[in-house]
């Protein structure tokens, strides 16, 4: 890339049309790259992608685009299912045939490309305290790296049979606390749930913990928002995060939520077992 | 507000008409903007300004990775200089050997590289990685770290975007990030923080 002139990569939007019309050159350019990194052997998950159409030349760049956009469109999830009327309730439900289908065959799969996959809308939220989606088996490898200590899952249906042995193996401890996401008009996440959540999370004997709920958006979010509230962080840098995670499907009740939750249980129970304020490692 | 309570409350000592606010409005903490913990020690953020600088302090940071392409503000530079933080400049514009010609230009090769090695020193935690936005040039920064990782391209993108506003992200970001060759980093293992150990 270092022969490479710079315009190629102009990140001014107004120069759109120059970089549009110098799109050929980059996708010549990127092409020699991935050819290069399949010989360094880093990529043998592209490899397989790409290794089916026998010769790839420029018409490989919509491949090289196509990851990104499962993550954003939701077609998929709404196609489906039954329940058309709640369209954005969709993801509070945990598909199981999408776990059960691929157990076994996704786990052999992805040992041999030892690349890390982590589970959709992961983070660290603070120090040991990660957040992420329901994982999948195709997540344990990048999980096992982070030596939990246990997971806080914040829905009520149980795991699919075949995570059993992994949480086993890794020793990792099962909170589970189901909730149903806040959904209008009835619908509500309760208050004393979050507060029992929060408990488990601060506890450091249960930290590494990784929370999750099915997408990772909602229910996490509004936990995440509380455990801010108790950092004192402002309202409108947390509603901030919360868009960050929940995009593109942000509910104003659970923004909501996190502003009128009432911490003073929590915080007298912090308080008494020393858990705040929570200092950053 | 907490002053002018204070001085109310000192007027008439004695007198019970007083009203007193017994609870003031408690300290709200500020993050900078497109804040995020990436690793143990590690965070990403757009330009600190004034009103973040109590929240930086709890941070303990050693070091402040700065790879706009114009200097920071003068405050943000003496708050660094108070709190004995290295900020390490990467990617100015006017550096000639770094091709950065414009603010809106991707980083070079070089520049991500320059990063990248700063990062990999486990000397220069607690760490953060900042841009103007924390949008894209962070981005790009962070998204090779992840690629250093071993993680696959879909969940760099996916991360990458989350930071990266309505506008959304930049094919020629991910782009850079795909093509970036990790080989190239070098790297004192010994040295390595330990969750890239």
């Amino acid at each position: 890339m270092s022969g490479l002139p710079e315009d190629p990569f102009q990140m001014d939007e107004e120069l759109d049309d120059r970089s549009l019309k110098s799109v050929n050159p980059i996708a010549r350019e990127s092409n020699q790259q991935d050819q290069r990194l399949l010989r360094d052997g880093n990529t043998s998950n592209k490899l397989k992608a790409v290794g089916t159409q026998s010769h790839q030349v420029p018409n490989d760049i919509p491949e090289l685009l196509n990851p990104v956009a499962p993550t954003y469109g939701d077609v998929t999830d709404a196609v489906d299912d039954d329940e058309q009327q709640y369209e954005e309730d969709l993801d509070d439900k945990l598909d199981r045939s999408m776990y059960n289908q691929k157990t076994s065959k996704e786990v052999q799969f992805s040992l041999p490309t030892k690349e890390l996959t982590p589970p959709e809308n992961f983070a660290p939220v603070i120090n040991n305290i990660y957040r992420s989606s329901f994982p999948h088996p195709n997540n344990f490898t990048f999980l096992r790296k982070l030596k939990l200590k246990s997971v806080l899952c914040l829905i009520p249906e149980d795991y699919p049979d075949s995570y059993a042995e992994f949480f086993q193996e890794e020793g990792i401890h099962i909170f589970q606390l189901g909730m149903s996401g806040n959904k209008e008009p009835f619908v509500n996440i309760s208050n004393e749930l979050i507060t029992e959540a929060v408990k488990i999370v601060l506890d450091p004997k249960n930290q590494p913990i990784l929370i999750h709920c099915n997408r990772g958006k909602h229910r996490t979010g509004c936990l995440v928002g509380v455990l801010r509230r108790l950092q004192k962080w402002s309202l409108s840098i947390i509603f901030d995060e919360y868009r960050k995670f929940a995009a593109p499907k942000e509910r104003p009740m659970d923004q909501q939520f996190i502003e009128l939750y009432d911490e003073s249980d929590i915080e007298r129970y912090a308080e008494k077992n020393g858990l705040l304020p929570i200092r950053w490692d | 507000m907490a002053e002018l309570q204070a001085s109310e409350s000192k007027d008439e000592p004695g007198s019970s008409s007083v009203v007193k606010i017994m609870k003031p409005p408690t300290t709200r903490i500020i993050p900078p903007l497109n804040f995020c913990p990436v690793e143990r020690q590690l965070y990403r953020s757009a330009q600190p300004s004034i009103i973040n600088q109590p929240f930086l302090k709890d941070l303990n940071l050693k070091t402040i990775i700065w790879l706009a392409s114009e200097e920071p503000q003068d405050d943000f530079l003496d708050f660094c200089s108070n709190c004995h933080i290295n900020v390490e400049f990467v990617g100015l514009m006017n550096e000639y050997a770094y091709k950065n010609v414009n603010p809106w230009d991707s980083l070079s090769e070089g520049t991500i590289r320059r990063a990248l090695e700063i990062i990999c020193d486990k000397e220069n935690y607690p760490l953060l990685v900042c841009c103007g936005m924390g949008r894209h040039r962070t981005g790009s920064v962070i998204g090779c770290l992840r690629r250093l990782q071993g993680w696959n391209l879909a969940s760099v993108s996916e991360e990458y975007r989350r930071f990266t506003g309505a506008r959304g992200g930049r094919i020629m970001v991910e782009l850079l990030i795909e093509g970036f060759d990790i080989n190239s980093v070098q790297v004192d293992p010994s040295k390595l923080p330990e969750w890239l150990g």
